[in-house]
């Protein structure tokens, strides 16, 4: 031994043996990692593309949230300093817009990469409805999400919006008002859906995740040249 | 990649593809461009924002977000249902998205088949192009509308 000299790649190997000690962590990223998939598995990485948008949708979430105010009285004004005076704060707000968007889309391109390669037949059917919930806690997202800036677009889309569920038979005006906290789209609505929208939604997406990536990982991907599954 | 991954990689049969590190590495190329899109996207067009909400004063084009408009589209057109009853186009409004919704979820129950090349399964692509063809057609008619 020389004299020790500062060595990152060392220093990684030796806290990685300190964690493979005590909870075996080269096995399981071994276990995560070092898995096959068929060449022809043409996944045209859509699934991925929509996981790295939600990613995206999370930090650039987190930092609106800094400095969005969620009443009627200062959300709009919230949304303007967030725009005309915070640094960059027109590009965290302008990305995650657009990411939500774009998440929707990738969403959409996804499922019907699915469909037409036939990758969702069995023994994938737990996937498939991960999978779609996915896209509805998505659809949720960009529905709850859009009424935050509290401008007059955010008002009336949610307006009409929620009026289409008092369309459902016998409970629909209930649903209706249980969407809007009351008659009306107000204080309320404003506060559920930031609830739904910060608390309960990320906390489905991530759930459903979980599940869709387990399976995928314990299943391998489905190859599409191939007609039964052995 | 350390030897003992390059020698895994070179010893793959040939049809399967190490997902570490080469699917990892496309998918990363992939964030990349898609990163470059957003931010490039965000730049050109920034997100907008209106007047302040009035619940006093409702705008003449009142419209939800693209991606409901197919459905919001399909509750106006059930108008057509109104020969039913006075209830039936809001009803069958809701109902029938609903329903293609619910059936597009147990999909894989639904189509059992074991075919999974989509040129040996030409109802299921006619279905998907007929599918897609009265979303986008609903959707742009909810936009002119």
């Amino acid at each position: 031994m020389q004299a020790v000299r500062f060595n990152p790649a060392l220093w990684f190997n030796a806290g990685l043996d300190w964690l493979d000690e005590r909870v075996g962590i080269r096995e399981l990223v071994a276990t995560l990692l070092h898995v096959v998939i068929p060449r022809s598995a043409h996944t045209y990485y859509l699934g991925g593309i929509t996981l790295f948008l939600f990613g995206s949708q999370a930090v650039t979430g987190i930092l609106l949230s800094l400095y969005y105010q969620p009443t009627p009285e200062s959300a709009y004004n919230s949304i303007l300093y967030i725009m005309n005076e915070l640094n960059f704060g027109w590009l965290i707000r302008s990305v995650h817009a657009w990411g939500a968007n774009l998440m929707i889309i990738f969403c959409i391109l996804h499922l019907l990469r699915v469909v037409i390669q036939g990758a969702y037949k069995a023994p994938r059917e737990i996937t498939w409805m991960a999978g779609m919930g996915l896209l509805f806690v998505t659809l949720g997202f960009g529905f709850t999400g859009y009424l935050l800036p509290w401008d007059q677009r955010a008002y009336w889309a949610t307006t009409v919006g929620t009026e289409i569920a008092a369309a459902v038979p016998l409970i629909g005006v209930n649903i209706r008002d249980f969407m809007r906290g009351g008659a009306d789209v107000s204080a309320l609505t404003l506060s559920r859906f930031l609830g739904v929208h910060m608390l309960i939604l990320p906390a489905a997406l991530i759930g459903l995740l979980l599940v869709h990536l387990f399976i995928i990982h314990q299943q391998g991907l489905a190859d599409p040249h191939a007609t039964e599954e052995k | 990649m350390n030897d003992a991954n390059k020698k895994d990689a070179a010893s793959q049969p040939k049809g399967l593809l190490p997902f570490w590190p080469h699917y990892v590495l496309s998918e990363l190329i992939a964030w990349y461009v898609i990163l470059g899109v957003l931010v490039t996207l965000s730049a050109i067009l920034p997100a907008g924002l209106e007047d302040k909400a009035n619940p006093l004063l409702t705008p003449e084009h009142v419209k939800p977000e693209w991606y409901f408009l197919s459905v919001y589209q399909f509750l106006k057109v059930a108008a057509v249902f109104s020969f039913l009853g006075a209830e039936a186009p809001r009803l069958l409004g809701v109902l029938i998205p609903g329903i293609l919704l619910a059936l597009l979820f147990f999909l894989p129950f639904l189509d059992r088949g074991p075919k999974r090349p989509a040129r040996q399964r030409p109802w299921m692509l006619a279905l998907v192009v007929i599918v897609l063809l009265v979303v986008i057609a609903l959707t742009i008619w909810g936009q002119y509308s």
